[in-house]
């Protein structure tokens, strides 16, 4: 009887793990739909602008039905997020349930100093893209337009620009070969945001800020600071279309922009249909009006969206570019 | 209108039943998450932001603001009963609190000092934002890298009166904690440093865990190494645990209030500063008090230490929101979540808040004036609660403070690194204390040389590396000279008195 016993306990209790295992088995046969929590990873603390954007995106999707439950968020902003990616991307048990805030300013530090790489991930969306501009405080610049100051650095007068970390240096290192200047020519002050960097300009210290639209904007309408460089293939529209594009400035230099996206990704072992349905939802997420009012217009950003398999191929050519350009 | 009546006009909204009730949960939060070591306003305002979305804005801001400032005021208790700070502007209360409380068999005081004087340097602080905020925004934005590199060079000066007997043990422990704070990102290139190939060590030596344990975790070491058993072998509380016991004399309260008053003024200044933050203010308000006479040596539980780092925190946590209102810069993470908050709302941070949001703008200073009396009645209203810690039986003791240090620790940084930073700094610190090195220097060195390595890095680019930027600013000027006096001063004096020893055979 004790045996018995045993045996009905043991089925009893390894039941729940068939059941699970059904759940899946049906997913993965009739498309994927999520039946259990979706945990989040966040690589910047609560209130960053990767933690701002994750929230936007699941309130839209709760707010509309599309998830029954917000996801999980965890923040792991260990070794500059690089631990939290590379968890992610060796995630196996739970692949289908986990996702990663992944943009452009992750890939290129997460490229340079470490061997994670975008094959390690299954990319699911991209949902905006952001671009710079440079801007000077009209109280205090000796230089009044960007020709100005380029004409200044070749005869011998340091020129100082400041921004903030990632893809705004990559951007002031792409700019200054476009020019032909060397670093002592045109310097550049890293920042820890573009808050630090405008203070700075604001404060008279450095000749020109580099800033993306939704930062700077309130200094704008202020008059606090005036645009002068369009970092991007056209001009901005609004209260930034004065500054012209480096090739509108001299029609010897091409273009020079950098678009800054930001975009979704999952482990590498995620299911394709788990891919599709987190692709889908993405896309939802991105015509609802909740994102579009809640946190596009907010936040300056265009909405450009890209499915898993687009943001594959544009996060694979990103990365191949930026891995020649630092020489790896 | 003049901001006298602005700031009315700010009360009349503060003066909801519903703005009054979200001020009184700030407060009581933001005392809570500041006692809890590890979380810090930081985290607490993150945590808490979410909620807030749906709320109206001023409420909203209403909410948070009450609980960063009152975190000021928690902050000390763990530091004051536990020698475990709560946040990081409370590691100097730290160095003359748990002295105060546990030396001197005071806590009750110690508390009350810690307590009044955050509500004067609090209170002062946010005279000055009433009457010159938006001006004094842009005072601090004429401080460029040149002149934060030299204040904060004046404010490392503090370390050697913390280097103890040996000044060369301090000096090795001072370079060690320079070190240390080397480790992870370049703060120019963003190329990783000293991390040796390990992702962890990229993103450098979390501050929070790294304190918990050099002070808090190396304590639990030192308590079981010496097996006591109860704190009676230290000096057990010897006063009524009531509010009346641990009420203040007027000859400690004529100790308390120019140390405070100056502080507060000092700190309000530093709060403006970008980036600065409230640790910097406490740090630099320790230095500034300690060139003053006092009663009893700083360091050894001196009123006037509480009072002038405490004072100093809370009055650069209401000079931060200065730039935060004023022109929409953040003076500290804890104003960029802030910042964060205020776009999620609908509003538009920057240097139209004043004139298109006035409301919000001048109830949030108003609720601040609210918070700061709520927060210093409730904070003195627990201390007979608080001190009964202090009563606890070591073996009970031991455990808690573990926990705590651990917890503390893993909130900081949503992870088992944060544990294992506190485990290793603790037994290294431990180590160090037994062989009769103080850490004190090593705990300075750490927070500062970060700030002081970016902002000299900035200067010498804008420079092209001369050293000459520092003495063409006036305000780096005026800096490097109190620099080169507090140096030169004890060789000067040295001098001196070599020379009078000389002339008097002569007589």
């Amino acid at each position: 009887m004790k045996k018995v016993l045993l045996f009905v306990l043991v089925v009893a209790l390894m039941f729940p793990l068939f059941a699970k295992g059904g759940v899946e088995a049906a997913g993965s046969s009739e498309g994927f739909k999520p039946a259990k929590d979706i945990t989040w990873y966040c690589t910047s603390k609560p209130g960053g602008g990767s933690d701002i954007y994750t929230r936007a995106f699941s309130d839209a999707a709760v707010a509309n039905g599309w998830l029954s439950k917000a996801p999980l968020i965890n923040y792991k902003t260990d070794g500059a997020g690089e631990v939290g990616r590379n968890e992610v991307a060796n995630t196996k048990q739970n692949a289908d349930y986990t996702l990663l805030t992944f943009n452009s300013g992750d890939l290129m530090p997460m490229v340079a100093n470490t061997p994670n790489r975008i094959r390690n991930f299954t990319p699911i969306a991209v949902m905006a893209t952001d671009k710079q501009l440079l801007f000077i405080n009209p109280e205090k610049a000796k230089y009044k337009t960007f020709a100005d100051a380029v004409a200044a650095a070749r005869t011998g007068t340091q020129i100082v620009i400041a921004g903030s970390k990632g893809d705004d240096i990559e951007l002031y290192g792409m700019l200054i070969k476009e020019l032909g200047l060397r670093e002592n020519q045109m310097a550049y002050i890293t920042n820890d945001s573009t808050a630090d960097a405008i203070a700075s300009g604001l404060g008279g210290h450095v000749d020109l800020v580099m800033s993306k639209p939704a930062a700077a904007s309130e200094y704008v309408k202020a008059g606090m600071l005036i645009p002068i460089l369009a970092l991007s293939d056209s001009r901005f529209t609004g209260n930034l279309a004065s500054a012209p594009t480096l090739h509108e400035i001299d029609a010897r230099y091409n273009d020079v922009e950098l678009p800054v996206w930001r975009g979704i990704v999952g482990p590498a072992d995620m299911s394709q249909e788990a891919a599709k349905f987190y692709s889908d939802l993405a896309k939802k997420v991105s015509e609802s009006k909740e994102w579009n009012e809640g946190y596009l217009m907010k936040n300056s950003l265009k909405s450009s969206f890209m499915d898993y398999q687009e943001a594959k191929a544009y996060m694979e050519k990103y990365e191949a570019d930026y891995l020649k350009k630092i020489g790896k | 209108m003049s901001n006298f009546a602005m700031l009315f006009s700010g009360f009349s909204v503060v003066f909801s039943f519903q703005n009054v009730a979200v001020c009184l949960l700030g407060a009581v939060l933001g005392l809570i998450v500041g006692a809890m070591p590890g979380i810090g306003s930081l985290a607490g305002v993150a945590l808490l932001l979410p909620l807030t979305y749906k709320f109206n804005p001023t409420t909203a801001i209403i909410l948070l603001g009450s609980l960063y400032y009152s975190n000021m005021y928690g902050g000390s208790f763990s530091a004051i009963l536990l020698n475990i700070p709560g946040d990081s502007p409370a590691v100097m209360t730290m160095l003359d609190g748990y002295p105060m409380a546990k030396q001197k068999g005071r806590p009750g005081q110690a508390l009350f000092t810690s307590n009044f004087a955050s509500f004067i340097g609090g209170t002062i602080g946010m005279i000055i934002l009433t009457f010159l905020g938006p001006g004094l925004a842009n005072v601090g934005l004429h401080f460029g890298p040149q002149d934060m590199t030299a204040l904060l060079l004046v404010a490392m000066t503090s370390i050697g009166w913390l280097v103890g007997k040996n000044p060369t043990q301090g000096v090795i422990l001072t370079m060690l904690g320079i070190l240390l704070a080397c480790i992870g990102m370049d703060p120019q290139t963003g190329a990783p440093r000293y991390n040796f190939g390990n992702m962890y060590l990229m993103g450098g030596i979390p501050f929070v865990p790294f304190v918990i344990g050099t002070v808090g975790f190396s304590q639990v070491l030192r308590l079981m190494s010496e097996r006591k058993n109860t704190v009676s072998e230290e000096k057990i509380v010897n006063q009524k645990l009531t509010i009346r016991g641990s009420m203040l004399t007027g000859h400690d309260i004529r100790r308390l209030l120019p140390p405070a008053i100056r502080s507060g003024v000092l700190g309000t200044f530093v709060g403006v500063l970008p980036g600065a933050g409230a640790t910097t203010g406490a740090f630099l308000g320790y230095a500034m008090n300690k060139a003053f006479k006092s009663e009893e040596p700083f360091g050894t539980g001196a009123i006037e230490g509480i009072a002038s780092c405490e004072a100093a925190n809370n009055a650069a946590a209401a000079g931060a929101f200065a730039p935060l209102l004023a022109l929409g810069i953040p003076g500290s993470g804890t104003g960029a979540v802030l910042l964060g908050g205020l776009m999620m709302w609908g509003l538009n941070p920057g240097p139209l808040l004043f004139t298109n949001n006035p409301d919000f703008a001048w109830g949030l200073i108003a609720s601040l004036f609210l918070a700061n009396l709520l927060t210093l009645m409730i904070s003195i209203g627990v201390i007979p609660f608080l001190i009964i810690i202090l009563t606890v039986p070591i073996k009970v003791i031991i455990p808690v403070v573990l926990v705590i240090c651990m917890v503390g620790s893993y909130a900081n940084t949503y992870s088992m690194y944060g544990v294992v930073i506190m485990f290793v700094s603790g037994l290294v610190s431990y180590i160090c204390e037994k062989s009769g090195y103080s850490t004190s220097p090593m705990l300075l060195s750490f927070v500062l040389a970060p700030l002081l390595e970016n902002n000299m890095r900035k200067a010498f680019i804008t420079s092209q590396g001369s050293v000459g930027i520092f003495f063409t600013s006036p305000i780096s000027c005026v800096f490097m000279v109190i620099l080169f006096v507090i140096m030169l001063s004890p060789v000067i004096r040295g001098v001196i008195k070599v020379g009078k020893k000389r002339l008097r055979p002569n007589k």
